[in-house]
């Protein structure tokens, strides 16, 4: 599923990574959630640290309305810089987890 | 989990990425729980957003969900269930009572006009045996990779791979700086329709080809009621395959045939969409069917 940052955020090295592990669908599939699930907390924790209750509550309405350039159009009025925020966070999350692969690949 | 494995860069990497998942949902409950909570009352459509990274809500009128294809089973179970008595037992060519009963019903099901023959035109069947196909290359250098928006899509369609050769209108844009998101979703949507079979296909193959090319089209498995609309992408399976159709690894996954062997009956018919209004993907019945 597209989410409204995927435009933002490449995972592709890590998804090259993981294609070269020996892993069953069941198994690639556990941790493709937990990539996915992790990254959408993380960048939601750097929108979100951003805004002011009220705004939560706009983010919230367009979020669920799924129409992403009225939600891109409130995220910059309201926050500067908001697309290097969401780059920045999901690059440290990125790091974390080719540490992780890179770790996993000696244990094979 | 349900499931086991003694692979020890899965467990390393399992054991790892468990805890960070759990770290970045505390750290975001903790921080923002006191705020979401007083909203979530008013939005719980947007709080289930929030936890559920993989989850679509349905679109409030047309009723269409990308990727909650479990909750569009459920629902098109009642579809199933019409379609059931008129259905022929064998997979074979509708007759012409049959054809228009199943069009009856799914015109009523789904609210957008769905039919055998636009312009005079019809494919040569529209009950057959659909397989699953791999992804097309979208543009010169295209990959695997690049085909994904997130890990999900990769550890499902991935394994599917590539086409060795391009579909049978070529790429789907000229560069990855052309590429439009209605081209991403004419290749994860796409169908191989026998388009060569056609009646009178080789007398007027140019008229032919244009009429086919991203022509927009209603699968129905019938057994399940699962629904997806999709666009003809490319011309096959050749007849000796014993195959009718083929669907992209997301089509598979959407009529509930991606497992096992990756092939079943399924409905298949033109929809007649001039405005190019109705959205690709897997699709629901109307609420009062």
């Amino acid at each position: 599923m597209k989410q409204f940052y995927t435009h933002l955020v490449e995972i592709e090295s890590i998804i090259i990574r993981l294609d070269k592990m020996v892993l069953s669908k069941e198994e690639k599939l556990h941790l493709a959630h937990l990539i996915d699930s992790s990254l959408h907390h993380t960048i939601l924790d750097a929108i979100l640290s951003q805004l002011s209750d009220q705004d939560k509550r706009m983010f919230m309405t367009h979020l669920t309305e799924d129409n992403h350039d009225k939600f891109w159009k409130f995220l910059n009025e309201k926050v500067v810089g908001i697309e290097d925020k969401i780059k920045n966070a999901a690059e440290t999350l990125k790091k974390e987890l080719e540490k992780d692969l890179k770790e996993a690949g000696r244990l094979r | 989990m349900k499931f086991t494995s003694k692979k020890p860069h899965f467990e390393h990497l399992r054991k790892k990425w468990t805890a960070r998942q759990r770290a970045a949902k505390d750290s975001f409950w903790a921080s923002h729980g006191d705020s979401l909570r007083q909203l979530a009352l008013g939005s719980l459509g947007g709080l289930m957003l929030l936890s559920h990274p993989n989850q679509q809500l349905p679109a409030p009128n047309f009723t269409v969900s990308r990727d909650d294809i479990l909750k569009g089973y459920d629902q098109n179970v009642l579809l199933a269930e019409q379609l059931q008595d008129k259905m022929p037992k064998d997979v074979k060519s509708l007759d012409p009572l049959e054809e228009k009963d199943i069009l009856d019903i799914l015109n009523k099901n789904f609210g957008f006009k769905v039919t055998a023959k636009i312009s005079n035109i019809r494919l040569n069947r529209n009950y057959g045996l659909i397989g699953g196909e791999q992804h097309l290359y979208r543009y010169p250098g295209d990959n695997i990779y690049t085909q994904t928006d997130n890990a999900v899509d990769w550890a499902k369609y991935g394994e599917a791979g590539m086409a060795p050769g391009l579909g049978a209108w070529g790429y789907f844009a000229p560069s990855k700086q052309e590429l439009t998101e209605k081209d991403k979703l004419r290749e994860k949507y796409y169908l191989a329709i026998q388009t060569f079979l056609v009646p009178g296909y080789a007398e007027d193959v140019n008229r032919l080809r244009d009429f086919f090319k991203f022509r927009k089209m209603l699968v129905v498995n019938p057994k399940t009621g699962q629904a997806v609309v999709a666009v003809i992408g490319d011309a096959g399976p050749g007849e000796f395959t014993g195959k009718h159709l083929g669907g992209s690894p997301e089509v598979m996954d959407m009529l509930g045939l991606a497992d096992g062997p990756r092939k079943g009956p399924v409905l298949y018919f033109f929809i007649d969409d001039p405005s190019d209004e109705i959205p690709l993907g897997p699709v629901k019945v109307k609420n009062q069917a």
